[in-house]
Formats: C-alpha cells, structure tokens, sequence
C-alpha cells in the first residue's frame, strides 16, 4: 500500500512535469533536433511506465511507522525549519545553541547537559568555523569576530 | 571600561586611519559569476591584482555559476543586496542577458554599478592547423553555406557569446538561426572542444587568449575598431579585413542595489585611486584588456548607454519582440 | 624521461625543506578539519583557505605547497563523514557510504578509515606518477574527447550502475529517474531556455549537487536517527579498535590499483570528475566480483577501496588538462588554477618551460601531500572513530548543524537550507520505500553530461545520429559497456550450468 500511495503521488506529480515537457517548454529557434523539451519528454514517459509497473506490483508491505514516531519525527521537523528560519537573522551563534540545545533535549539529554551543548557547540562552532577557518557565517545581531 | 572595549575602540580608530577601506569592507569578494577560466575569472583577476594592498587582505575571488549569471545577479537582488563587501564581476554579455529578459524581471536599475576592469574584444579563434587561414576563407565558407562551419563558444542561444556568432553571419548576410553553433559550458571548454577538434571556429575573447600564444591557435580577426596593443597588434581587426561586425565587451563590476552609500563611495574611491595605478594598469595589460577606466556616476551613465544599444541589437536580431 | 627525473629532482629540492615539510602536514590537518564539514570538499575547501594562505606572505611555491596539503586533507576529511555518519562530504564520496558506513555500523570504523587511507594514497600516488610521466601526452587525448565521445562515456556509466540494481529493479529505475528529472531543473545549456523553475531566482541555475547529497542523505540520515531512536532500535556501536590488516591490502590491491587507474584515465577528461569516476570504479570491481560480490553495500572492504581509489586518481589527472593546456577541466582544477594565477604563474602550454620550478615543485608537493596524509591520519584513526560513541542525542542536531554550516558557507543563500530539509523528508521517504539512494544521486549528476553532450554532438553533426558512433573512443565505450552488462549475465548462466552438470553426475 505505501507503495501504491507514493507511485500514486509520484505519478501526480510527473504528469505535471510531463505536461510541461510536452505544451510549454520550447525554444524559439535551436541548433540541435531535441531542444529543451525532448529529454524530459522522454524522462516523463519512462517514469510514468515505471510507476505503473509499481502500481502494478507494489513490493514493500508497510510503512511501519507509528503514533510517537510521526510526532517526534514532526517535531524534528518542526525544529529544523525553525533553525532554518533564525539561521540568518539571529546568526549562527544564538540559533545554533538554541537548536542544539532543544534538539538534544528532546532526543533524551538532560536539560543543563542540552543547554551546555547548546552554548559549547554555538559558541565553539563559531570560533572554530569563522576565527579558524574562515568560513562564510552569518553573525546576526552579535559582533562580528 | 573594559581592555576589550579599549582594544576594539583602538582598532575601530586604526580602521578608520587606513583609508579608504571603509569599516564595513573587512573581506572583500570578488565574484566571478561563471566556471573558472572563462572572461569573468580575468575580470576579477584584475581587481585582485589592481587593487592589492587598498586593502587589508586580498580580493577573494569566488565564483557563482549558472543561469550565465543569472544565480549572482538574483542572489545580490534577494539575499546579498546590502553585502558592502561583494562586488560582481559583468561584461556587457550580462548586460545583455539583463535586457532580453534572462535575469527576469531586474532592469538596469536593480545594482549599483561601481567601476570598469577594462574592455575586451570579441575575437574569431581557429586552430593553427586549420583548412580557414584567413578570416575571408571562413567568411566567405559561412557566406556559401552557413551549415558548413561548425561554430562554437561558452554561451547558449542569446548569451553573448552567441551573439558574436550571429553577428559574423550578420556580416555576410546570412542568417543566424541557420549556421551550426556548439553551446558549451563556459570558454575553457569551448576552448578544450577547439583544440580538440569538436568544432572549427570559436568567437571567444581576445583576453582569454593571452595564455595561448604558443602558436597551437590562429586568432582570425578582433572584433574592435581599431588594433590593439602589444601582445595583438598583429592581430588584424574584423573591420579592415571587410567585415562590419565589432563587438566590444566592457567588463565591470556592480555591487547590491542596497549597499549603503558611504561602502559604494569607498569602493569607488578604491577604483579611482587604483584607476590612475600603475599595477592596475599592468594587471589590465597581463589579462589582455585595454584601458577603460571609468567608476561611480561617469560608469553608470557609460552602461546605461550601453544597454540602451544592446536593446536595439537584440530587437534587430529577434531576440526579443520591442 | 630524464626531463621527467630532473624536473622532478628540482620539484623535491623546492618541497623538502623543512619549513614546506612543516607546510603540508599544517595544510593536510586543516584540511581534514574543514573536509569533515558535509558540503565541503577539497574544491570548496581550498577555495575558502586559499586566501589564507596568500595573506601569510609565503613565497609561491610554499603557498602552493600548503594547498596541495589543504586539498589532500580536505579530500580526506569527507571521508570521514561518509564512513561514519553516512553523510557524504561531497561529489566523490557518495559511493564511499555504500560500504563504508555498514562497515562502521559492524564496527569496523577503525579499519574502513585506514583502508580508506591508503586507498586514497595509492590512487593519488598513481596518478601523481602517471601525470608526471605521461602529462602531455594524456592532455592531448583529453580534449580529443568529443561531446559525442562524452554521450557513449555516460551510457558506459550507466551501464557499469545496473550492477546498483537492488532487490527491486523497477525501484532503482524510478530511482535514477527521480535524479535524472531534479536535473532538467534551471537554464539550458544550449538553449538558454527556463525549465521547470517555475521563476523561482534560488532554481533558475538549477539545483546544486551538494544540496541534493547533503539533503538525501544526511538529513535523511538524521529523520532516520531519530526515528530509530523512538522505536528504541537504536544499537550502540562498540569502541573498536580496528584497523587495516595486510590481509585486507593484499585483497584489494588488484581493485585498488584498478580503480586508481580507471579515476585517473576519467579525470584526465574535461567536464568529468570524482563523482562518475567513483561510480564507474565501484560498478567495474562488483561486476568483476560476479558471484563472490554478494556482499557489496553490506560491507565489502572492496567496495570501500575502490571509490576511494578512483576519486583520488581523478582528482590527480584532472590537473593535467590544466597544467599542460591551461585548461580547468573541472572544478576540482579550477581553485587550483586560481591558485596558481594569484601568483601570477598562468598554467598552460609555456608553463613547464618557463617556470619549472612552481610546475614541478606543485607535482613534487602532491607526492608529499599524499604521504603526509598516510603518515598524519593512520595515527588519528582511533580518535575519528570515538566519533561513533558521541551519545545520538548530541550526535543527531550534530549533523544537522555540520550540514547548515557546509550548505550555508559555500553560498551563503537560506533558501539552500530548506531545500536539504525537503529533501530530506523526500529522501526518508524513499529510504523506508527501499529504494536505493546512490542511484538518484548518479542519475542526477549524469544526467545533464548525457543530455548536454548529447544536444552538443547533434548540433556538431547538424541533426545527423552517425555522429554518435564516428570515433574509435566512443565505439570501444558502447563495446565495454555492452560487456559490462552481458558478460555477468553469461557468467552466471555458464556457473549455473556447470552447477547443473556437476549434479548430474
């Protein structure tokens, strides 16, 4: 079944890449006889004809996830678009920390060992990226090193 | 107060004294919005020779491909738009991609256009051992059949590599949608696909070549209206073999739109000062460019100019509608 | 060959001194340092070092020196990721986590890091010596090398990745697809046309590669992680101290010395590089296993040697387009190439005659730089390994953070950070599906060379498909590539029948 349910989706989706390929994509004028849209022509048609050989014959049972996994892994989730979010406008000290910190939390450290984390790995990944390195880090409102 | 405020206060002070690398510019950047090898990895170049020692350490040159610079130019339209210590390297092929629409929706409004690296030429390029010994034996092959040829350069259709194509085929009359045109990826393997013999001729840059002046490569004619300095004063000009097609490429740098004005100032001052340099002068000469030295307000009325005719061209040849 | 002798005796006079000496096991520590950071990898690597080292002050040649040392240990360092977490560091360690980090997972980290090592010694020893003897020689067939020849080179890819097929083959094949489509994304190249960037800036160049490894598999990693840990299946790994025996040498030195071979032929090539030469490697020496490979992707120490052979081999003969033509034939080349013009040495056809000594002094480090890493990281294997036994509840935001700063400093764009997070969702989902992951990732990167060379060679021959069989170099490909398919096949047919016979009797 969660086979047939991604073939499906993944199907949905192809189509609309295929329609693509088929009614948009063109160039005014091109040097080759493909042009733009020939390889994803080609692409789409093989997909589609693998995804109903998997509708077909689907080969994995089930998914094999349950309640407390779909929340925890949700509120992974949840937490990594966040950090995405902060990453540029706190900096990578501050959102750094707080990420680590609350991640680690939730995956079972206790809370001054997550919070300690959080600072050593914000503060020390700092120092040791942009001081040592000198890589390309946001530094948000706090002084730039 | 505290020995960490004092020194910070200190060194505040000392930054200011090392004029003009203003306080904001403490790693300057170069981007190369291309592969490397290729015209906008010697535009940079430039810069970081030209420009050594205006700063506290040197120019780093990065570089963003892909789009054929559209990803630089939409990174510093979205994300980089006040980064004081980017500047971007263009030619004038990006300022036609600014015009046919192949940056999007930006216009000539959306960066701030800072100071010349030089100027360069468009240039017909085969292989020594090549059946065209003259430029009228290629032209006059185009003319016959412009199939016949197997032409290739860095840029897809409408990049100004193509452009420079179209433009030979322009100056026999034929039509450009008609002749054989290779796209690569950027000048080195175009230049990799003509040594090995994947195509015949290649409109490149007089500036790529002056690192294969081995005689292993024949440069058929420059796109400028008049001859060039030493290394290519031997190179005879496409005009006075006949043909009307000049190209030249005025390479440049821009900066964020948003960049606050007293950084673009102390850029522009850097540029003016290293304008009237000897090693800027030199690094120009080593990369092939010719002198063109203009920054701040007198650039930016240069480029607009230049893109109006580059909206003309691109009408003229189809390439965009009005 | 005494040119060859001389040369390289000028080249160790400049390299030996002890203040270079000192130079390239600095640069080869660094470097392991920053390589260990998913996304980055010996290209990004130098590149961000690179002014670093120009702002030192040092000569050119001991700059140089130092980034030969830098890249060799970046080169490294991304091994280490792949091997232990299953979070390659860059193009060409994808197919180093296929064996590498079930080796890790059957504690062995200790051995797959050494042999790692001097895998990654002798393929970059071999292709420093063969560049050094046959540069020229080699340039020349490198860009002989036509778009046509590019075409039959990838269906030899592909061919040589069938033997990726898993449990399921109508998988790997949705699988490559997936890769092949996320390539179509952003400008053609020969065109200029949008495709399927729906005019979104962060697309219209396409998406990056690192992007799509680091999101498929180490954030797909970290969703797997966590999911383990609920459901308790988490189990620890004991501390091992295990290493490279010379059982495990003598058993891969024929695939080792293969593989070195077949990653520097690949990366003489302009356009291709550690990542198909890594690929190709790992396809030829399971095909070559036949019956006795049943154990590759489970931890085959062959399967581990073998990419880590080839990708430093290509990594070696990627520098001979450059030095000899002044041709950056791929980016690996193109940092050092930046390099060398910082200096104002411009790498070309003149650059052997007329400065010697920065041209051979450069070859003469690289064979410094690979021994330094022998020498600087057997030693430290034990201490990488520890890596394993950092508790998964700091482990896990660990990779998370180490693949937000690879992704981030390499552009600096936030967009690029969702993009990892949604493919890794997408490449969680897969994983629990069964499907392969290396067959998306190969598909994605071959992808756009077969199309692009493809579109080239017909419009070199005007529209006309012969073109894709004119040259001697692509018919051999499409011959290899068929053996590559058929010979297994006809082995196991033939076994099957003297199996049959034998129970007859």
């Amino acid at each position: 079944m969660p086979d047939r349910i991604f073939a499906a989706a993944l199907a949905v989706v192809t189509l609309i890449y295929g329609a693509l390929a088929f009614f948009v994509i063109s160039a005014p004028f091109q040097y080759d006889p493909l042009g733009p849209e020939a390889w994803p022509r080609l692409l789409s048609v093989a997909m589609l004809l693998c995804l109903i050989g998997l509708l077909w014959r689907p080969a994995t049972r089930d998914f094999d996830v349950d309640g407390p996994s779909w929340a925890r892994l949700a509120l992974v989730l949840a937490l990594l678009v966040g950090y995405a979010v902060l990453f540029q406008p706190l900096g990578f000290i501050l959102s750094t920390a707080l990420f680590a910190a609350i991640t680690s939390r939730l995956l079972g450290a206790a809370w001054p060992r997550a919070a300690l984390f959080g600072v050593l790995i914000g503060a020390g990944g700092y120092l040791l990226c942009v001081g040592l390195l000198d890589l390309n880090l946001p530094a948000g409102p706090l002084p730039r090193l | 107060m505290s020995k960490f405020t004092s020194l910070a206060l200190a060194a505040a002070f000392a930054a200011t004294l090392a004029l003009p690398a203003a306080a904001e510019i403490d790693r300057p950047e170069c981007i190369a919005p291309a592969q490397p090898g290729g015209g906008f990895d010697l535009t940079c170049r430039v810069a970081q020779q030209g420009l050594e020692g205006l700063f506290d350490r040197p120019l780093e040159v990065s570089f963003m491909p892909g789009g054929i610079g559209a990803v630089a130019f939409n990174m510093f339209n979205t994300t980089r738009t006040d980064d004081p210590n980017a500047i971007v390297a263009f030619s004038t092929g990006s300022l036609l991609n600014l015009v046919t629409g192949k940056y999007g929706a930006w216009t000539v409004d959306d960066a701030r256009w800072l100071a010349t690296a030089g100027t360069d030429y468009g240039a017909v390029i085969v292989r020594a051992d090549s059946p065209y010994q003259t430029l009228g034996d290629l032209m006059a092959a185009l003319k016959d059949d412009p199939a016949s040829v197997t032409v290739g350069a860095g840029g897809s259709v409408g990049s100004q590599d193509w452009m420079k194509a179209a433009l030979l085929l322009k100056a026999v009359e034929g039509d450009p949608r008609k002749m054989r045109y290779v796209a690569f990826d950027g000048g080195g393997e175009a230049l990799a696909g003509l040594i090995g013999g994947a195509i015949q001729a290649y409109t490149g840059d007089i500036g790529e070549m002056s690192a294969h002046m081995d005689g292993s490569l024949r440069i058929l004619g420059v796109m400028s209206d008049e001859r060039l300095d030493p290394p290519f004063d031997e190179v005879p000009t496409l005009k006075e073999q006949g043909y009307d097609a000049t190209w030249p490429i005025m390479r440049g740098f821009y900066m964020g739109k948003d960049v606050p004005d007293e950084d673009f100032q102390a850029w522009v001052a850097v540029f003016e000062k290293a304008h009237a340099s000897d090693q800027f002068h030199k690094a120009q000469a080593e990369k092939g460019l010719l002198p063109l030295n203009l920054s701040g307000k007198e650039f930016d009325a240069a480029v607009r100019e230049q893109t109006r005719q580059l909206h003309d061209l691109a009408v003229e040849t189809g390439l965009i509608a009005n | 060959m005494m040119e060859v002798l001389s040369g390289l005796g000028t080249g160790f006079s400049v390299a030996l001194t002890p203040f270079n000496l000192m130079l390239v096991l600095g640069g080869c520590f660094a470097g392991t340092l920053i390589g260990a950071l998913p996304g980055i990898g010996p290209i990004n690597g130098v590149a961000i070092l690179l002014p670093i080292a120009y702002g030192l002050g040092f000569p050119p040649e001991s700059a140089l020196i130092l980034l030969a040392g830098i890249y060799y240990g970046a080169e490294y360092g991304g091994r280490i990721s792949s091997i232990l977490l299953n979070v390659p560091g860059d193009a060409g360690a994808v197919m180093t986590t296929l064996d590498g980090n079930p080796m890790a997972r059957n504690g062995q980290a200790g051995k797959a890091l050494s042999l790692s090592a001097v895998a990654s010694f002798v393929g970059g020893t071999v292709s420093v010596v063969l560049m050094s003897l046959f540069g020229p020689v080699l340039a020349s067939f490198g860009v002989k090398f036509q778009p046509s020849d590019y075409v039959a080179l990838m269906v030899f890819a592909f061919a040589c990745l069938a033997s990726l097929v898993g449990s399921s083959p109508v998988k790997t094949l949705i699988g490559a697809l997936i890769g092949l489509m996320l390539a179509t994304v952003g400008v053609d190249a020969n065109t200029g046309v949008q495709r399927y960037s729906f005019g979104i800036p962060d697309l219209l160049a396409g998406i990056d590669f690192l992007i799509v490894v680091i999101g498929l598999f180490g954030m797909a990693e970290l969703f797997h992680l966590v999911e383990s840990q609920v459901r308790g299946r988490l189990s620890t790994v004991p501390i091992d101290k295990s290493f490279v025996t010379w059982a495990d040498l003598a058993r891969t030195k024929w695939t080792i010395l293969r593989s070195s071979l077949i990653g520097f032929i690949i990366g003489v090539l302009p356009g291709t590089g550690a990542s198909v030469a890594s690929a190709v490697a790992y396809g030829t020496e399971k095909r070559m296993a036949g019956a006795g490979g049943a154990n590759f992707g489970k931890g085959d120490i062959r399967g581990l040697a073998a990419p880590e052979a080839a990708n430093n081999g290509s990594a070696g003969g990627a520098l001979v387009p450059m030095l000899t033509l002044g041709i950056p034939g791929s980016g690996t080349t193109a940092i050092l190439l930046g390099a060398l013009l910082m200096f104002n040495v411009t790498p070309g056809p003149m650059l052997f005659a007329q400065r010697p000594e920065i041209a051979w002094g450069l070859i003469a480090s690289m064979y410094i730089g690979n021994v330094a890493l022998l020498v600087l990281n057997l030693p430290l294997v034990g201490l990488f390994a520890r890596m394993l036994t950092i508790p998964q509840h700091y482990l896990t935001p660990l990779i998370a953070i180490l693949a937000f700063i690879g992704i981030y400093s390499i552009v600096g764009n936030p967009f690029d950070l969702y993009m990892i997070i949604g493919l890794g969702v997408f490449g969680w989902i897969l994983r629990k599906l069964d499907f392969a992951l290396a067959p998306v990732i190969l598909g994605f990167v071959l992808g756009s060379l077969f199309e692009n060379n493809l579109r080239r060679a017909l419009s070199i021959s005007g529209g006309d498909w012969r073109i894709l069989f004119s040259t001697v170099d692509s018919l051999v490909l499409y011959a290899l590539a068929v053996a590559v398919v058929v010979v297994p096949i006809w082995l196991s047919r033939r076994s099957r029948r003297f199996a049959a016979v034998a129970e007859d009797e």
